[in-house]
């Protein structure tokens, strides 16, 4: 008899196994029966964390400064310690972050009075792109809407 | 009287505004995640840390005047009845409900809520009736940018709102649009939708969320990804999509009609006939034979508007509001019994379906 199959998110043995077919990608994920109760097994995202956390070796241990939690805390829960995680777990979680969110980077709104000056850059950028695709898509209301916001950033810009 | 009776007490727009309610489009919800700087989340708190967490932002919550005459829910304090209508109403979560340590901040319309202690530290929710994106994300950028005028959020300027989960990391926003299909549904394509949206980075979910079936054709379609986009092309991806199904739903209920005719009217008034005289209803029977009764009210086979009768029965018709109406716990034929009573009551006098106009 082979081994029975780990739970993708947990150490249990697996009973739910799902595959799922993008672009002719089979990804398979093995849940286990509390995982799989979660609501994870229709959840699309849960495919794609799953695949990164199986694929990926195992790391050496790092550890939070602020906070105590683990990459082996991560591998069990799926969800980080605190806000400085991000710092500690931020390269290591970079390839997982490609693949749920297909971005790297940020390029919405800040907290109200705190939008830094890269972060308006990078936004001035996007809303421009934006503004040609929203343009071409004849969505003028959308446009309208962006060219005001270009306007804002740029009047933030000019002072610096 | 306590909170949460007071809640299902009063008139909101989801159960009781007479035209706020529209075709396809039941609601549209925003929700942000967010969380403050240099406390663990929620999860991997203490339980002091998790006290403080709530202390605090139940203080800055109850500070703002979009909650003046609110509701403020400690779900320690209440029980499971309680806890349960709460998240039948969606102004909770399950997740949120089954903790202790949770706390929920209402307005006293019932349009915004804010989670305390979910997955994050903050989980702002914007409920409104119909389909109204921009307006339903105006109220949820005002009240982010109250409280983060009281509260110093955790915000990186590379990775945006620093959220537990990496699915929410970025904007912290899922955009959503609770949607009722079932010209798509009995025509059999809602496979196909689903799929299409899908791929396009958009879940398609049941009525209550991640992990339930969709009850009464009715379907939760929002955005997945957080990260890399800013908010308004969030909102434009969702919103493009769903003007599209909206109007694939339209398609498929005329051709039905035309196609079926008789039969087509049949199906409605018998769903009628059954919720005006069952004496036994469980909720699932009522989801579907409501979900009927408002794509009649939509086709003009009965009269618009009724549709929010339709669209109150479906949420009251849940078994935690059928126990709190009653007053009492009751079990499984209990309920039904109960729920059955409320549906014949509410539709004694709703006139006969009529051949559709739409």
């Amino acid at each position: 008899m082979s081994k029975p199959i780990k739970c993708s998110l947990c150490e249990e043995a697996a009973t739910v196994h799902l595959s799922q077919v993008v672009h002719g990608n089979v990804t398979k994920v093995h849940l286990c029966e509390a995982c799989a109760q979660k609501g994870g097994a229709t959840d699309p995202a849960v495919f794609q964390l799953a695949d990164a956390l199986t694929a990926s070796t195992p790391a050496p241990t790092l550890t939070c400064p602020k906070c105590g939690f683990t990459d082996i805390d991560f591998r069990k829960r799926g969800r980080l310690g605190c806000p400085s995680c991000w710092e500690t777990f931020g390269d290591a979680l970079g390839g997982l972050l490609l693949k749920v969110q297909h971005e790297a980077s940020h390029v919405g709104r800040a907290p109200a009075g705190t939008m830094p000056t890269g972060q308006l850059r990078r936004r001035l950028d996007v809303a421009r792109l934006e503004m040609a695709k929203a343009i071409s898509a004849e969505d003028y209301e959308a446009a309208a809407r962006l060219r005001d916001e270009i306007a804002e950033i740029e009047k933030q810009l000019a002072p610096l | 009287m306590s909170s949460v009776e007071d809640i299902l007490a009063a008139e909101n727009e989801l159960t009781h505004l007479l035209g706020a309610q529209q075709a396809v489009v039941l609601s549209t919800r925003i929700r942000l995640a967010r969380n403050l700087d240099g406390m663990p989340f929620p999860g991997w708190a203490k339980v002091p840390q998790r006290k403080e967490i709530a202390d605090r932002c139940v203080e800055a919550l109850d500070a703002l005047p979009k909650f003046r005459r609110g509701h403020v829910l400690r779900m320690g304090e209440l029980g499971d009845r309680d806890r349960a209508v709460l998240v039948e109403r969606h102004l909770v979560s399950k997740e949120l409900a089954a903790g202790k340590s949770g706390a929920a901040v209402i307005s006293r319309d019932q349009t915004c809520s804010v989670m305390v202690n979910e997955e994050d530290h903050l989980r702002i929710q914007v409920v409104k009736a119909g389909w109204h994106l921009r307006g339903t994300w105006h109220i949820a950028e005002q009240l982010d940018d109250a409280l983060g005028g009281s509260l110093k959020l955790a915000f990186s300027d590379r990775l945006g709102y620093l959220t537990a989960c990496p699915t929410n990391v970025g904007t912290g926003l899922r955009a959503s649009a609770m949607v009722h299909l079932p010209g798509l549904c009995l025509a059999g394509h809602m496979d196909k939708v689903s799929r299409a949206l899908n791929q396009d980075g958009l879940a398609v979910r049941g009525w209550l969320g991640e992990g339930t079936e969709a009850a009464g054709n009715v379907f939760q379609i929002s955005n997945q990804q957080t990260l890399g986009l800013s908010e308004e092309a969030i909102l434009r991806h969702l919103g493009g999509w769903i003007k599209n199904v909206v109007e694939q739903e339209w398609n498929a209920r005329r051709k039905l009609a035309q196609e079926e005719g008789e039969k087509f009217v049949d199906r409605l008034a018998r769903s009628l006939g059954v919720l005006r005289s069952a004496r036994l209803l469980t909720s699932s029977e009522a989801m579907n034979m409501l979900s009927h009764l408002r794509l009649a009210c939509d086709m003009g086979c009965l009269p618009e508007e009724r549709r929010h009768l339709v669209d109150r029965l479906m949420i009251e018709g849940q078994p935690a509001h059928v126990q709190a109406r009653a007053g009492q716990e009751l079990d499984s034929d209990g309920r039904d019994r109960r729920r059955a009573a409320v549906v014949r009551e509410a539709l004694k006098d709703f006139p006969e379906v009529v051949p559709p106009t739409a």
